[in-house]
This record gives structure tokens, C-alpha cells and sequence, in this order.
């Protein structure tokens, strides 16, 4: 259990070929929104790894550029400045096309809320990014993840008809139907209490460990960022904290003294240029 | 409250820009329709104003058969009263002159050699008196002589003729060559009217050769009172004992004449106020659409507003505020959007020669019936909508996030069938009944089962949609199932998107399953009963008398048959209005019976036909109560004339209630009245038809206005005259077609706004642009096709009732046109694309994560 504070711009980093253990990575990532008088830097140059294999939490005060992060890592966003790799493809490169081919099967993304297509059963939601891609569903593969969040019986049923934790596990399920490189999870667990949470929380570090997925997900909860192998700390729009192997005690260690130094800035948080 | 509906319009303008397009879209069709109908009716009475212009009319008192042409003068016919008496009116103090009218058919041949005519107005010659200065002559002079003509301006430029040109006319069965010397202006667009101004003596020769006239027009010194002038002329009359005469004011006479021709246009107004109440219907669908969609997707809002204390009424009022607004601005775009439309409508029937007013009319019953229509449909349309969302529990409302609610169509069910079924069975007793209350009973059944069904729609759709969507589904996959998925979710709002189209689509289908019936029905016609070898028929309605003997000659032709109608009166003891009485007989030269022209007696005999005796139309007799044996009397200027019925007939070979041999029908029908409808001509055994055809053609060629037709093209002119109604109706039809296309596109740019959140979703999943667009499309074609398959099979199923109907006017076959409808189904499929393109190229743009984190 190893706490070190980084410096937000890494020129030697930024310049390094990351180890092949490394499946996604940023260098230098900047992202703006707005222009001229308006303009918030939301992602103030990011040097970044995601390790294969690990689940790794993301963390750090409102507005502090998470969301952005993952948008930008998922190709979901244009990054301003910057590369961003994921599995060998530099996703700031990539047209529409290619990112909507990518998004198919190489990326998984969960939302905090509205995960799921209401016209479609839960069995259809999960093989959806398969079904666009045309790609057959592996039956093994596919029953394996459904036991493993446990839906077997809930198939059938349309988004309507289950709860919210359930409705998360299927779009888990769903993220993870087409064995992406990547997951990405925006605050998966934020409409959860906290049993639905830890169920959902057990599931994706067991898709990590037993089936050797990589997920990076955002949260505001330290005892959720405790199931991760790493959690990355952000504030305004820079990395400032890592920590391996957290437990809930040592991030919320990390977030009040993060708190400290970043109250002043907290309440102009709106104001931020 | 109103503060916030006002400002929920501003922020959900898209929304609401997509309601004021229904509200337009529906409106524009409404004003579009009573516009044309008033501009119409103006360009009618323009003529009216322009070409009646006297202050004092004397005419007839006794009305007389009249042919109901459109002809010369409008007005009940009655009988003619002498030119002469003119002259006496001359003298009358404040008289400024007198003119006996004199008009009547003439064909005037243009700068091309064809006979100038308009299919939709008469061709009239008139004379033109020295002294009538309500002609203005523009170019040239009056004409003088059997030798000159003048030409009213819209005839000339219409002809191709200029002022000192020469050509030829018909007058009284005659070709003459004549000399165009003037144009003359009556000062209004006459509708596409040929008018041919003659020398007074050579239109008193050929109009009144016995010195009768419809009328004679009376116009007044300056100042004169129209009452005064009445009052004067009237005992001038009486005191040179004038018998059977009347006299009316000027003004009167133009209301009688506007009267008439509104009585014309009787059939055109309530075929175009159909069409305005199916575009109203129409357009109803769309705007309640749409209200209840954007009423659903912003169910959170007044929930919102609900919980921070706004009384359940509040928000009903705020949604109808909001409504009101759309529909007011809506109709006020709509008028304008509907004067467009007719202003193209204009421009289409001047290339047909048919000139309409000048001005588009805007009168104010338009504009306040269109706003309050708009308005008020608005209103209803959103009041159901604005209940259920009053109603609704603040909690509920917020928990539904933007997920449709469905609601129970058991009601629906219930209603919808109930009135199918009466409906199915208002046609079943129509066609087990045929007349006199089939065409009533077969109107009340379509209406009740159309309406039945536009009830039934959406629980017709949640069946029927699944199925129809299959194909897609295997298809395209995954895309069919996302959009099955996407229809399906909400079949009420699927149904009344597909509603307008099904009206639209059921008018198609029953149209064109009656065109096909009705050329079916006229072939089986000419082939039955149409037996001569050759017809000749002129295109001015009427064949000169002169051709008759000219064919005569010809060594070719074996006989020439004269067809000939005119009115008759039937004696008061028949009982009824005059215009009840007056009847159309025609007459055949007993020899065409067998030989020209066949048709066989239902009850009686045909045999004492060249005795005298008549034969009449089996509906005509069942109405009126005769029977074989009975005497039909007529009132003829000769006193009383009756003759025996031989034979009731049932043929549409004959359109007349009454046939009767030459000579009857001349001593019933008055001889200015008669008219040769057209003749049947047999070859000589020795002439080929070819050699036949060119004699024939040859002796016509001189009138201009003659065809020569064998039995295969006198089929494919009937079928021709079909076709081109049919034209007229498809044109129409189109229109509402458009309007139900718009429609769907409204619901989908709506349902894509609804679903903003979902697209993102999948497009965040890996769904690409094409794929997108696809899925909407799919939903289109899926929506359009089942408002298509809906309404044909309403559509051709009513209509394939009507030959078992209306049999007796001709439409006797029945005749499926599977080639055109299955196309129609095409046309469908075309529309959906059509429809989906805006929607669907608007939620391929969309970006992913606004869309992701739209509310
Ligand atoms: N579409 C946008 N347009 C303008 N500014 C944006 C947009 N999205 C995010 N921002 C700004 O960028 C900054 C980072 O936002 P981001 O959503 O990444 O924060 P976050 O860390 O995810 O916050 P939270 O914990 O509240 O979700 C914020 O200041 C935010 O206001
Ligand atoms: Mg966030």
C-alpha cells in the first residue's frame, strides 16, 4: 500500500512507450469545452495508464474532469489535445466510423442511469453490441457472465420490470458480452444502495480476476474504490493522488486531505477558466 | 400559469414548431379548400355581374323543359316570348334600350384548324347589338353580315386568332366561313367560356327563326331606379296585352342567376367540402398527435410543477394555453399556406383553358372558420392529453422516465368494433337492397366501418404490426427488431400516425377499384349493346344537323342512325315541381333497334316500339310508379301528347330515363330543343373498314368538331373520361397523401426527440450512423405500410360494393385492379423512406454524449 503524489506534466513520462502490460493510455490529454471567455479546461494535460488485467477507480471532487476522462478514453468525446490509446488504436485519430466500430466490441461503457433499452428484453439488451456488429453470441460465454450477475431468471424481462442494481447488471453484462479490451463505468453504482452496489462491485472485480477483463471506473464512494486494484485521484483536470491496493480507510486518508487542499477551489468550482 | 405555458413553448421550441406544422399543414388544406370554393363562386358570379348587366329583364312567365344545359343563359328555362316585343319597350320613358337576347350553340374553329373548346365551359354564340354598350369592343368593330364574327377576348386569345384573320364556324348545322373583324370585352375572366359575338339579323336567323327569345333585356336611362323602370315596362306590357310575360329587376334576376349556378356547382362544392372535411379529419389526427406525444414527453415537467403546487387545473389550463397558441399561430400560417395551394391550383386548371378570378379571395368566413378550426381542434386535441397530465400523481409522473404508459384500449376495442360492425352491417343491407336506399345505407355502413376502424387501429396494430414487422426483423437484423421494438411500444400513437394515411389510402383504393369497375363496366357496355360499326360524335356536345345527309350519300355507308334527345314536360296530373316534371327523353329511329343499337325489354316488349310505343329505364319506372300498359302524358306546345309504355329496359347503352321512336318524340319535344346526341353508322357489305373509316372521316372533316369512332375507340373514350376524373380525384387525393406523409414525419422528428436518450445509448454501444437512420427508417415504412394495408382493404372492400349498388347507372361489373393496388403498396414503402429521411438524418447527427445526458 504505496501513496505518492505525481506532478500534473510529465515531460519525461509523456514521452515514454508504455510497458506492455499497459492496455489503454493517455499522454498529455487536454480537453476544453467552450471557447474564449467561456472556456473550461476540464482535462488539463493527463498522463495516464490502465494496466490489462486491473480494475482501476478513478476519483476526485465534482467537476474535477473524471467523466471527461472516461468520454475521451471511450472515444466517446474529441480530446482537444493529446493521445489517446486504447488496444494499439489511437482513438483521437479515429473517424466517426471507426469509433462506432470500436465502441462495438473493443470498448464496454456503463452509465450511471438509463443503461438499457426499454423496447428490448434483458437477454437482448446484453448481446445488443453484438447483434449491431452482426458477431454471433458465444452461448458459453454469454451464460457465464448472466450466472455471474445473476440473471438467469430475469431474461426475459423489458428494463421496466427490474430494479435499478438489477438493471446495472445487465448493462454490466451488456459491457462485458463481447469481451472488450477495455470497460469503462461511470459511476455504475451511483443509483445504488449499497447492497445492489456491492453486488454489482463484486461482479465486475470478478470479471476482472476470473476472466481477466479490464475496467476503469469512476466513483465517488471510497468503500466502492476499495474493490479496485488502483485508484487514480483527480482534481481539476490533473492527476494528483495514486494509490495500489486501496482499502476504504486509505482513500478516504486520500480524499479529506485532497479536501483540504482543494476547498478554496471547491467554491469557485463554477467559476473555473 | 400562463407565464410558464409561454415560456414551455420558448424552451420546447422544436416540439412546438413540429405542432404548429400539423396545425398548418391541416388548416392550410381547410382554407385551401373554401377559398377555392369561393373564388369559385366568385369568378361565377363576376360572369354573372359582367354579362347581366340590364335593369329590367322581361321574360317568359310559364317555365318550360329545359335540357339543363349549361348553355347560354342561366336561369329555370321558360318559355321564349317574341324578339318584337322589344320594340314596344323601346318607347318606354326612361328606357334607354331594349334588346331581345339572342344566343345559342355555335363552333367556332381555331387558328389550328380544331374547334376551339373547353371541356369544363360552354362555346355560345350571341349577338351583338349596335347599342349594347356593356360590351366594350377593344380591337376592331362590330361584326356585319352572315360573314363576320367577332371573338371575346379570352375566346381569341384562347383560338389563336387575331383580329382580321378568316376561319370557319358551325351555326344552325352549318359550316360557314367567316371573318374575325372585332374583340370585345365583357369585362370579367369568363371561366373559360367560347363566346362568339354575330351580326344581330344572322343570330336572329339562326337563334330565333321564329322570332322568340329567352328574353329581352331592358337597360335604363342614368338614374333611373330599377323599381320605377319594373313598374313602367310592366304596364307598358299590359297595356299592348302582352300575354305570358314577367317582368323582374335586374338585381333579381342576378341572385336567380348566382342561385343557379351555385345549384351547378352544387356537385363540384360538396365534392371539394368532402375533401376540405377529410383534410380536417386529417390534419385533426396529426395535431393530436402531436399534442399528445409532447404532452407525454413532458409529463416530468408538469409533475415538477405539480409538486411545487400547481393545482391540477393550472396545468390543464397551461396545456390548453399552449395549444391555443400553436393552433392560432398555426392557422394563421395555414391560411397562408392554403391560398399558396390554391394559387398552384390555379395556375393548374388556367393550363387546362379554365380562367378563375384574378384575385384569390380571402374572405372573412375563410379566415374565421379556418383560425377557429385550427384553433379548436387544437384545443380538443390537446384536452385529452392535458387531463391525463393534470391527473396524474406528481410521484408517478416523475418516476415514468419518459417511458410510455400504456393504457388500456379495452374501450377502444369495444367502441371500434361496435361501430365496425354496425357499419359492416349498414353495407350489408345495402348491397342485399340495392335500391332506392342502397346509396344511403352503402354511405352511413362506410362511414361507421372507416370510423370503426380508425377506433380499432391501435389494437388492430399491436397484432397486426408484429407480424408485418417479421419480415424485417429476419431481414435486417438487428435493426428490424430495434425498430419492431420501437413501433410496436406504442401502438396507439403508431395507429393514429398511420390514420391519416389510411384515409387517404382507403379513398385511393375505393377510387381506383371504381375506375377500374367503370371501365370494365362501359367495356361490357359497348360490347353488349353498341353494335353499329362506326359513331360519329362531336366534341361540342352537339353534331351539326348538316352531316347527317352528307354521310347519307356517302356509297360506303349502308345507314346512318340519328341518337337525339331533348327535354320533355310531363302533364301536372304526374304531379311534382316543375323541374321535377322536366325529364330528358331520347330518341332512335325504330330501325336501329337489332341493327345499331341492342338492348332488351325486362318486362313488356320492345316490339310496338315503331307503333309509338316508349320504352323506359326500370329505376325511372319504379320511381315514378309506371308499368307496362301505362299512357305517359306530356304537356307539349300543342297541347297534351301521350304514349303507351311497351317495355321497361335496364341498359346503360342508353343513358336516358326515356326512349321513344322518332316520331313521338317529335311531336313531344319542342324542335328548338332537339339535339343529335350522335349517329350510328353501318358500312355497305361491299366497303372495307378502312375505306368506310376514310369516307367518314372525310365528310365530317369540314365540322370541325366531329370524330369517327369504331366500337374499340368509342370503348377507349369512355374509359378516356374516366380516367381523366380519375386525374382530378388522384390530384386531390395526393394532396391529403401529402399532408398524412407530413404527418408521419412529424411523429417520427417527435420520437426521436422522445428517444434522444436512447439513440445515444445505442449509438454509445456501437450503433453507427447508417444503422441509425435504417432503424428509423424501417419504422416509417413499417407505419406507412400499415396505415396503407388498413386502408385499401377498408378502401376496396367498400368500394367493391358499389357495382351491386349502382348497377343501375351503369356500373355493373366489378373489377379488382390487384396490378395498381399491390403498386400502391410500393408507393407506401417509398413514402416511409420519404418520411424517415429528415427524422433520420437529424438522429444521425446528433452528437453521442449530448444525447447520452439529454433529460
Ligand atoms: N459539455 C460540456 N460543456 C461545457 N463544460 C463541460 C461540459 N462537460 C463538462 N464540462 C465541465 O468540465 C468540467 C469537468 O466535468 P466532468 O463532467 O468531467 O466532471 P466530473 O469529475 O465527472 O464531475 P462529477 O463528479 O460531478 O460527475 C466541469 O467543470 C464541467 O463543468
Ligand atoms: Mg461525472
Amino acid at each position: 500500500m504505496t501513496a505518492h503524489t505525481l506532478t500534473s506534466n510529465h515531460p519525461a513520462r509523456s514521452l515514454t512507450a508504455p510497458p506492455a502490460s499497459v492496455i489503454a493510455y493517455a499522454r498529455g490529454l487536454v480537453k476544453t469545452y467552450g471557447t474564449g471567455e467561456t472556456e473550461v479546461r476540464a482535462l488539463d494535460g493527463i498522463d495516464v495508464d490502465f494496466a490489462r488485467g486491473e480494475l482501476t477507480a478513478i476519483m476526485g471532487p465534482s467537476g474535477s474532469g473524471k467523466s471527461s476522462l472516461m468520454h475521451c478514453m471511450a472515444g466517446l468525446d474529441t480530446v482537444t489535445a493529446g493521445t489517446v490509446i486504447v488496444d494499439d488504436m489511437n482513438v483521437g485519430r479515429m473517424s466517426q466510423r471507426q469509433l462506432t466500430a470500436l465502441r462495438r466490441t473493443r470498448l464496454g461503457f456503463i452509465f450511471q442511469s438509463f443503461n438499457l433499452i426499454p423496447t428490448l428484453t434483458a437477454a437482448e439488451n446484453i448481446t445488443l453490441p453484438l447483434d449491431i456488429a452482426r458477431r454471433p453470441v458465444d452461448r458459453a460465454h454469454f451464460a457465464a457472465i448472466v450466472a455471474a450477475v445473476g440473471l438467469e431468471d430475469r431474461l426475459h424481462h423489458r428494463p421496466s420490470e427490474l430494479s435499478g442494481g438489477q438493471q446495472q447488471r445487465v448493462a454490466c453484462a451488456r459491457a462485458l458480452v463481447a469481451r472488450p479490451a477495455v470497460v469503462f463505468a461511470d459511476e455504475p453504482t451511483g443509483n445504488l444502495d449499497s447492497k445492489s452496489a456491492g453486488d454489482l462491485l463484486r461482479f465486475l472485480r470478478g470479471s476482472v480476476d476470473d476472466l481477466g477483463q479490464t475496467v476503469v471506473m469512476v466513483t465517488h464512494d471510497a468503500r466502492a474504490a476499495a474493490y479496485a486494484h488502483r485508484v487514480l485521484f483527480l482534481a481539476d483536470g490533473r492527476l494528483v493522488q495514486e494509490l495500489t491496493d486501496p482499502t476504504q480507510a486509505s482513500v478516504l486518508d486520500v480524499m479529506r486531505s485532497m479536501g483540504d487542499e482543494t476547498e478554496t477551489e471547491h467554491e469557485h468550482d463554477g467559476a473555473r477558466r | 400559469m400562463t407565464r410558464v405555458a409561454l415560456r414551455g413553448i420558448r424552451a420546447h421550441l422544436v416540439r412546438f414548431l413540429l405542432s404548429l406544422l400539423a396545425v398548418t399543414l391541416g388548416v392550410a388544406f381547410v382554407a385551401g379548400t373554401l377559398s377555392l370554393r369561393t373564388m369559385m363562386g366568385s369568378t361565377f358570379s363576376g360572369i354573372v355581374a359582367s354579362s347581366m348587366q340590364a335593369d329590367v329583364y322581361v321574360r317568359g312567365s310559364e317555365p318550360a323543359a329545359s335540357a339543363a344545359q349549361a348553355g347560354s343563359s342561366a336561369g329555370d328555362v321558360r318559355e321564349a316570348i317574341p324578339a318584337d316585343l322589344a320594340r314596344t319597350l323601346n318607347t318606354v320613358d326612361g328606357v334607354r334600350h331594349a334588346l331581345p337576347a339572342v344566343s345559342g350553340p355555335i363552333v367556332l374553329v381555331g387558328a389550328d384548324g380544331t374547334a376551339v373548346v373547353s371541356s369544363q365551359a360552354p362555346t355560345f354564340g350571341m349577338a351583338l347589338h349596335p347599342d349594347d354598350d356593356t360590351l366594350d369592343i377593344v380591337a376592331g368593330r362590330s361584326p356585319v353580315g352572315a360573314g363576320e364574327i367577332a371573338l371575346e377576348s379570352a375566346t381569341l386569345e384562347s383560338s389563336g386568332l387575331t383580329v382580321g384573320d378568316e376561319t370557319s364556324v358551325v351555326l344552325a348545322g352549318e359550316v360557314q366561313a367567316v371573318s374575325v373583324v372585332g374583340e370585345v370585352s365583357l369585362g370579367a375572366p369568363m371561366a373559360g367560356a367560347t363566346i362568339v359575338f354575330l351580326d344581330v339579323a344572322t343570330s336572329n336567323a339562326a337563334y330565333a327563326p321564329e322570332g322568340l327569345v329567352a328574353s329581352v333585356d331592358v337597360y335604363g336611362d342614368t338614374g333611373v331606379d330599377e323599381q320605377i323602370l319594373v313598374e313602367r315596362v310592366g304596364a307598358a306590357l299590359a297595356a299592348a296585352d302582352a300575354a305570358g310575360v314577367e317582368t323582374v329587376t335586374g338585381t333579381a334576376m342576378r341572385t336567380e342567376a348566382t342561385a343557379d349556378i351555385n345549384d351547378m356547382l352544387g356537385f363540384v362544392q360538396t365534392f371539394m367540402l368532402v375533401f376540405a372535411g377529410i383534410s380536417l379529419f386529417v390534419g385533426a389526427f396529426i395535431i393530436s398527435n402531436t399534442f399528445a406525444m409532447s404532452v407525454q414527453q413532458r409529463m416530468r415537467e408538469f409533475a415538477l410543477l405539480r409538486a411545487v403546487g400547481a393545482s391540477p387545473g393550472q396545468v390543464f389550463a397551461s396545456i390548453l394555453i399552449q395549444a391555443a397558441v400553436v393552433g392560432l399561430v398555426g392557422s394563421a400560417l395555414g391560411i397562408a399556406a392554403g391560398l399558396g395551394l390554391v394559387s398552384l391550383v390555379r395556375m393548374a386548371v388556367a393550363q387546362i383553358g379554365m380562367n378563375l378570378s384574378g384575385s384569390i379571395p380571402l374572405d372573412p368566413a375563410t379566415v374565421v372558420i379556418s383560425l377557429l378550426v385550427g384553433t379548436l381542434v387544437s384545443i380538443a386535441a390537446a384536452a385529452l392529453p392535458a387531463r391525463r397530465a393534470a391527473l396524474t400523481p406528481p410521484v408517478e409522473a416523475m418516476r415514468e422516465a419518459g417511458g410510455a404508459r400504456s393504457r388500456s384500449l379495452r374501450l377502444r376495442s369495444i367502441v371500434g368494433s361496435v361501430l365496425t360492425v354496425a357499419g359492416l352491417a349498414g353495407l350489408v343491407a345495402a348491397w342485399s337492397r340495392p335500391d332506392p336506399d342502397g346509396p344511403a345505407l352503402l354511405g352511413l355502413g362506410a362511414a361507421g366501418v372507416v370510423v370503426g376502424v380508425l377506433v380499432l387501429a391501435p389494437v388492430i396494430a399491436r397484432y397486426s404490426l408484429s407480424a408485418m414487422a417479421a419480415v424485417f426483423v429476419v431481414a435486417v437484423k438487428p435493426l428490424g427488431r430495434l425498430a419492431r421494438g420501437n413501433v410496436i411500444r406504442n401502438p396507439r400513437r403508431t395507429a393514429n400516425t398511420a390514420g391519416a394515411l389510411m384515409i387517404g389510402m382507403a379513398l385511393v383504393g375505393a377510387a381506383s377499384v371504381l375506375a377500374a369497375s367503370a371501365t370494365v363496366s362501359t367495356r361490357a357496355i359497348v360490347d353488349d349493346g353498341w353494335i353499329a360499326d362506326f359513331s360519329v360524335q362531336s366534341a361540342a356536345g352537339v353534331v351539326p344537323t348538316g352531316v347527317v345527309a352528307d354521310l347519307r350519300a356517302l356509297d360506303t355507308v349502308d345507314s346512318v342512325d340519328e341518337l337525339r334527345y331533348g327535354p320533355a314536360m310531363l302533364a301536372p296530373a304526374a304531379g311534382g315541381t316543375v323541374a321535377e316534371r322536366s325529364i330528358i327523353v331520347v330518341a332512335l329511329p325504330p330501325a336501329a333497334l337489332g341493327h345499331t343499337l341492342d338492348f332488351d325489354a325486362v318486362e313488356g316488349t320492345l316490339a310496338g316500339f315503331a307503333a309509338g310505343q316508349l320504352a323506359v329505364q326500370r329505376s325511372v319506372a319504379d320511381d315514378r310508379g309506371w308499368t307496362v300498359g301505362d299512357d305517359v302524358t306530356f304537356t307539349t306546345a300543342a297541347g297534351e301528347a301521350s304514349a303507351p309504355i311497351g317495355a321497361i329496359v335496364d341498359t346503360a347503352v342508353i343513358g336516358a330515363p326515356i326512349i321513344m321512336p322518332d316520331d313521338a318524340f317529335e311531336r313531344i319535344v319542342p324542335s328548338s330543343q332537339i339535339a343529335i346526341d350522335s349517329l350510328l353508322i353501318t358500312s355497305a357489305a361491299s366497303a372495307t373498314p378502312a375505306e368506310v373509316r376514310d369516307d367518314l372521316t372525310g365528310a365530317a372533316a369540314p365540322y370541325v368538331v366531329l370524330s369517327v369512332l369504331d366500337k374499340e375507340e368509342f370503348a377507349g373514350q369512355l374509359a378516356g373520361q374516366v380516367d381523366q376524373i380519375l386525374g382530378i380525384l388522384y390530384a386531390m387525393l395526393a394532396l391529403s397523401i401529402i399532408i398524412a406523409i407530413l404527418g408521419i414525419v412529424n411523429t417520427l422528428a417527435l420520437s426521436v426527440i422522445e428517444r434522444t436518450r436512447e439513440i445515444g445509448l445505442m449509438r454509445a454501444v456501437g450503433l453507427g450512423r447508417m444503422q441509425l437512420a435504417g432503424i428509423i427508417t424501417i419504422e416509417s415504412i413499417l407505419t406507412a405500410l400499415f396505415g396503407t394495408v388498413l386502408g385499401m382493404a377498408v378502401g376496396v372492400g367498400i368500394a367493391s360494393l358499389m357495382p351491386a349498388v349502382f348497377t343501375g347507372i351503369g356500373l355493373t361489373e366489378l373489377a379488382i385492379p390487384w396490378g395498381q393496388l399491390a403498386s400502391m403498396l410500393g408507393v407506401a414503402a417509398l413514402v416511409g423512406v420519404l418520411a424517415a429521411l429528415w427524422p433520420a438524418i437529424h438522429a444521425a447527427r446528433l452528437p453521442v454524449l449530448q444525447a447520452v445526458s439529454a433529460d
